[in-house]
């Protein structure tokens, strides 16, 4: 257990410019995509005319104000409020107000049925940065623990997928002939996109052999399975390649994108903090004190 | 938080998620796909075809309107009761679309096929013309209020 939490958050090393440098960028990334699924969602909002399918809170409260009047638009103008006031440091709860706004957001433009997961590792990533300034007054605290929260809920996230394959189908999941399902089903959904059938190679391959589909999709839960290892230090970069590979497989045999998602996996899989840290060892003295002064003010 | 929110909401209180996407292997499944045709509905058939080619009109690609796929798809396969409160939310996602144009969405159903094949159907499912809504009369669907 002290193995696991030392590998997540690592409390107790010196923090270095590089780490901070690197923080300020993620933030960033995640905050270009809290925005863009606010605006996004915001504007679909207002398309939509009635709660098929009633999900978080709105289980709870009727979520039609949502619909009309602007509302979803007002919303995404709050949230984008809020995480700017918690990434200027002006809001220790900016984050936390953008979270529930954003839930608010996600209820409603998905009450049409779909459940979609694009966007919930920015989610989760989000949550870690709305307790991070709850939980720990040091800065240097707050951003490791983001990352560990991030590792944490992600690995478990994909394991979580691939428990739900084996409890549903069982080891069976495997068979090619699923894949030869899914394959028909986004064919339709592209059809109704582009008005046109069109098939990737990787799809043609998948279609032309049971057995390769077999084998593209036991590469997919083998890595769903393991994501666990992105716990880890010495393992992270190694499984989370082998997860950006399955999205980029899952983009060529389902045609569907998962560009969120990918973002955050490149960014937490490899130490890019050491290589600025490295690339700031070239640098001479006067301007190296200077981007360090400016990391500790800036962060 | 995380154990109770997703035991408690069907596995899915986002940000929180237990992610059964695909879990189902070989389940049967059902999208939708939109034709354009002539803006009266003049002439239409509902009869079920199996291939895209059969269809009727002109395909209606959704992605130049920018309504989401899922959607349409959704509310063929989820909607329990068609009552008048649904069309209108149906038809609002068309919104100016209908103006000039009638629309007819089909229901496409896929199932493995033994041994090795998947089939496809398209059904008829809804005609939406500028003023009007029809539904396959060859579908028993539990509406109330219609129009």
């Amino acid at each position: 257990m002290n193995r696991l939490l030392k590998n997540l958050f690592d409390f107790e090393r010196p923090e270095t410019t590089g780490e901070r440098l690197f923080y300020r960028l993620f933030e960033l990334a995640v905050l270009y995509w809290v925005l863009h699924f606010a605006w996004d969602w915001g504007f679909y909002i207002q398309r939509i005319g009635e709660v098929v399918l009633p999900l978080g809170i709105a289980q709870y409260i009727d979520i039609s104000f949502m619909f009309e009047h602007g509302v979803s638009l007002l919303n995404a103008g709050a949230i984008t409020v809020a995480a700017a006031l918690a990434f200027f440091r002006r809001w220790r709860y900016g984050y936390l107000a953008a979270l529930l706004l954003l839930h608010l957001q996600y209820v409603s433009r998905f009450c049409l049925g779909e459940i979609s997961h694009g966007s919930n590792i920015i989610g989760m990533v989000l949550v870690g940065m709305a307790l991070a300034p709850l939980c720990f007054d040091d800065r240097d605290r707050q951003r490791r623990f983001v990352f560990g929260f991030s590792y944490f809920f992600l690995g478990l996230g994909y394991v979580s997928a691939a428990v739900c394959k084996l409890v549903a189908s069982g080891p069976g999941w495997v068979d090619g002939r699923h894949l030869w399902m899914w394959i028909a089903e986004r064919t339709v959904d592209t059809f109704s996109i582009t008005g046109e059938i069109h098939y990737t190679w990787v799809q043609e391959l998948a279609l032309s052999a049971v057995p390769i589909a077999t084998l593209i999709l036991t590469f997919g839960l083998l890595a769903e399975f393991f994501a666990f290892l992105m716990w880890f230090k010495r393992t992270r970069p190694y499984i989370m390649t082998l997860l950006l590979t399955m999205h980029i497989g899952i983009l060529l045999s389902m045609q569907i994108n998962f560009p969120a998602n990918n973002v955050m996996l490149l960014l937490l899989a490899y130490p890019w903090h050491a290589w600025i840290d490295r690339g700031l060892a070239h640098l001479g003295a006067t301007a190296f004190e200077r981007i360090r002064r400016a990391s500790l003010r800036f962060t | 938080m995380y154990a109770l929110l997703t035991a408690t909401h069907l596995g899915e209180f986002w940000p929180f998620s237990i992610y059964p996407m695909f879990s189902r292997g070989g389940h049967p499944w059902v999208r939708a796909v939109v034709r354009e045709v002539p803006a009266g509905g003049e002439g239409i058939s509902w009869q079920t075809v199996h291939t895209p080619e059969a269809l009727p009109g002109h395909p209606f690609p959704l992605g130049e309107t920018g309504i989401n796929q899922n959607d349409i798809a959704n509310f063929v396969s989820k909607s329990a009761v068609w009552d008048a409160q649904r069309i209108r939310g149906m038809r609002k996602l068309f919104r100016s679309t209908l103006d000039e144009v009638g629309l007819l969405i089909y229901r496409v159903e896929g199932r493995l096929h033994e041994p090795d094949s998947v089939a496809v159907t398209y059904t008829p499912f809804i005609l939406l013309t500028p003023d009007s809504t029809y539904f396959n009369p060859g579908l028993s669907l539990p509406t109330s209020d219609a129009r």
